[in-house]
């Protein structure tokens, strides 16, 4: 219920489109605050800087324009839960082949939109105007003598409800393969408990399917309870209105009792025996999308570009064109750094998403990469 | 921060209006569109009547391509269209994407200025403007070309949208005197006001993730065709 001092009337009066104050209010602050649980989405975007957000700072998108509604349904298709109302992409509106500056670029830029994400390229950093939690170690929550340290961005590295946490900004995401799909670790799932990392959220794909992109990731990454007889996620009860209540952990400290309510209130089994393992999140890099000039360069990529020889391994052209100019010309990171950004480290990197990570033997330009390999050029003639 | 709020409730005061005004956040491309939609342009009264192809083949000898594409985006917004009537919000309009898309400016600069002197391609609201010139009776007025242009390629090229709300937000009437209720209504008063006209939209909202915490998860493996799944049923997290 609104709060009482809320003048219902004056709000009903003044009804209107949906905005990104008005989706934000809950979506800007998931995880319990600004920034904290999205990667690319924080309070920042109510008026997001151009470089920030082209399409929110450039162009004044709200939410809804492409979250498109159909009777109250909202498209989109998160990450972290599992439920989806239609879906939405860049590719609807930008098309499978969106470059088209009309430059030597525009055919390879568009040969990679099939098997790159777009935001590899076009959001190279996340968290990119605030930072966001990327580590959350709920297994030393409790200590309310401990000294809360900030870290270089004024970030708190532990509350005592919480646990430890780490955070960052203008961080380098993860890549890997993704089709659309999730695996995904539901309440009352069996986990693996000998393994190191347990996913909760696993994107599905594979270099040798022609439908999986690079895609980027921030991984938020934390230790958590699992129940080591029964093998599955444990539910703590956090907090209550109660003022009688003895087993919420923020009120009583008692992590034994916190389970044993949270799990009699999602009705699943509790042994008692709590052993606390490393989990891991992926949540895809969506937003804050940067303006075209501010992509990431071949070079940024491809090692093999950043020496004297460029385009010219396979093109010879007496057009006067400076190859050298497009191969490397992209995503200034010093430009970035001037204007607050944490970026240091990013200045002069290649292979900027870790081809040998992906599965490729190295740089695709000299060890060869999907666009022959598979069957994408001559899909239409098998259809 | 303590005295930034200070002066913005100060603010409130006419004369220092402006000094928090002015320092508002704007969204730079879309005002710039937003201040050339305002701009009404001279009315070019006489046009060259040149076919389709030949008006093509003018633009390529011309060498007309996508680097002459100056402005890559509009909002279309145009004071001779709402001075009629107004009960939509402007429409983005994507023009070099559109140029890349189509690849043959004649497709939409359909006809140019007689006037030698005048450039190649023209605004759409250069030649279109209010409807039923008795002047010009054959020109048909700026929002019937719009709708005409778009529409009519769309359906062709069985691309992009062809119905109203596909390019346009419906302006929300103002509510103040639709609104009946009583000065600090409870919020079932207020909901009960608001269904008396959106039932539809709120029997809608009842089934919807956002009221239900739970829905179809069609693209999580082993789960697709499942529709329980949801932060108030199933989703795990760990933050």
């Amino acid at each position: 219920m609104p709060k009482k001092d809320v003048d219902l009337k004056l709000v009903a009066q003044n009804v209107g489109h949906s905005s990104r104050a008005t989706c934000g209010a809950c979506h800007f602050n998931g995880g319990g605050g600004d920034a904290i649980k999205h990667a690319d989405m924080s309070r920042q975007l109510l008026t997001p800087d151009r470089n920030c957000d082209i399409h929110m700072g450039g162009y004044d998108f709200a939410c809804a324009e492409c979250h498109k509604t159909r009777n109250h349904k909202i498209a989109g298709k998160s990450s972290s839960v599992p439920v989806a109302e239609g879906v939405v992409s860049c590719e609807k509106c930008h098309s499978d082949t969106p470059h088209y500056s009309g430059g030597l670029l525009d055919h390879h830029l568009n040969d990679h939109s099939r098997t790159v994400a777009c935001n590899v390229c076009h959001a190279p950093v996340f968290a990119k105007c605030k930072p966001t939690k990327t580590w959350w170690d709920w297994s030393k929550a409790g200590d309310k003598d401990r000294e809360v340290k900030k870290d270089k961005y004024g970030q708190p590295d532990y509350n005592w409800k919480k646990g430890e946490f780490k955070w960052e900004e203008s961080g380098v995401p993860d890549y890997t393969w993704y089709a659309g799909y999730m695996d995904r670790v539901l309440m009352g799932d069996k986990v693996d408990l000998e393994a190191d990392v347990i996913t909760l959220t696993d994107p599905v794909g594979s270099i040798n399917d022609p439908e999986s992109k690079i895609t980027a990731f921030k991984i938020m990454k934390g230790i958590q309870a699992i129940d080591a007889e029964h093998a599955h996620v444990l539910v703590p009860q956090l907090f209550s209105a109660d003022k009688d209540n003895t087993t919420a952990y923020w009120k009583n400290l008692d992590w034994d009792k916190a389970f044993q309510a949270g799990m009699k209130a999602v009705d699943l089994p509790y042994s008692g025996d709590v052993t606390w393992k490393e989990t891991w999140m992926y949540w895809r890099i969506n937003h804050e999308v940067m303006p075209a000039d501010m992509a990431l360069s071949c070079a940024q990529c491809h090692e093999s570009l950043k020496g004297d020889q460029t385009c010219n391994r396979c093109h010879q052209d007496n057009r006067e064109v400076d190859f050298k100019a497009i191969a490397q010309k992209g995503t200034d990171f010093s430009y970035m750094k001037s204007m607050g950004r944490d970026v240091d480290h990013l200045i002069e990197k290649t292979d900027y998403i870790n081809f040998k990570a992906l599965g490729y033997k190295g740089d695709p330009i000299l060890h060869g990469g999907r666009f022959k390999k598979l069957p994408m050029e001559y899909k239409t003639q098998a259809d | 921060m303590m005295i930034k709020k200070i002066v913005c409730l100060v603010g409130l005061i006419p004369l220092l209006a402006g000094v928090c005004t002015a320092r508002a956040w704007q969204a730079t491309d879309q005002e710039r569109a937003r201040e050339r939609a305002k701009e009404v342009v001279p009315f070019v009264k006489e046009y060259q009547d040149d076919c389709q192809i030949s008006r093509r083949i003018c633009l390529m000898d011309a060498g007309v391509s996508l680097d002459d594409v100056k402005e890559v985006y509009f909002l279309l917004d145009s004071p001779i269209i709402k001075e009629r009537e107004d009960h939509y919000e402007p429409v983005r309009f994507a023009h070099k994407r559109h140029a890349a898309l189509v690849n043959d400016c004649s497709k939409c600069h359909h006809f140019r200025p007689r006037d030698e002197n005048a450039l190649e391609t023209t605004r759409c609201s250069a030649c279109h403007q209010d409807s039923f010139n008795p002047d010009h009776p054959e020109r048909i007025g700026l929002k019937a070309a719009y709708h005409q242009q778009c529409m009519e390629c769309h359906q062709q090229e069985a691309k992009g949208p062809v119905d109203c709300t596909g390019c346009h937000l419906k302006h929300v009437p103002d509510h103040k005197e639709l609104v009946k209720l009583p000065d600090n209504p409870d919020p079932i008063q207020v909901t009960k006001a608001c269904l008396e006209c959106h039932d539809t939209q709120g029997e809608d909202m009842l089934k919807t993730a956002h009221w239900l915490w739970r829905g179809p998860s069609p693209y999580t493996t082993g789960h697709r065709k499942d529709i329980l799944h949801g932060k108030g049923t199933t989703a795990l997290n760990n933050f």
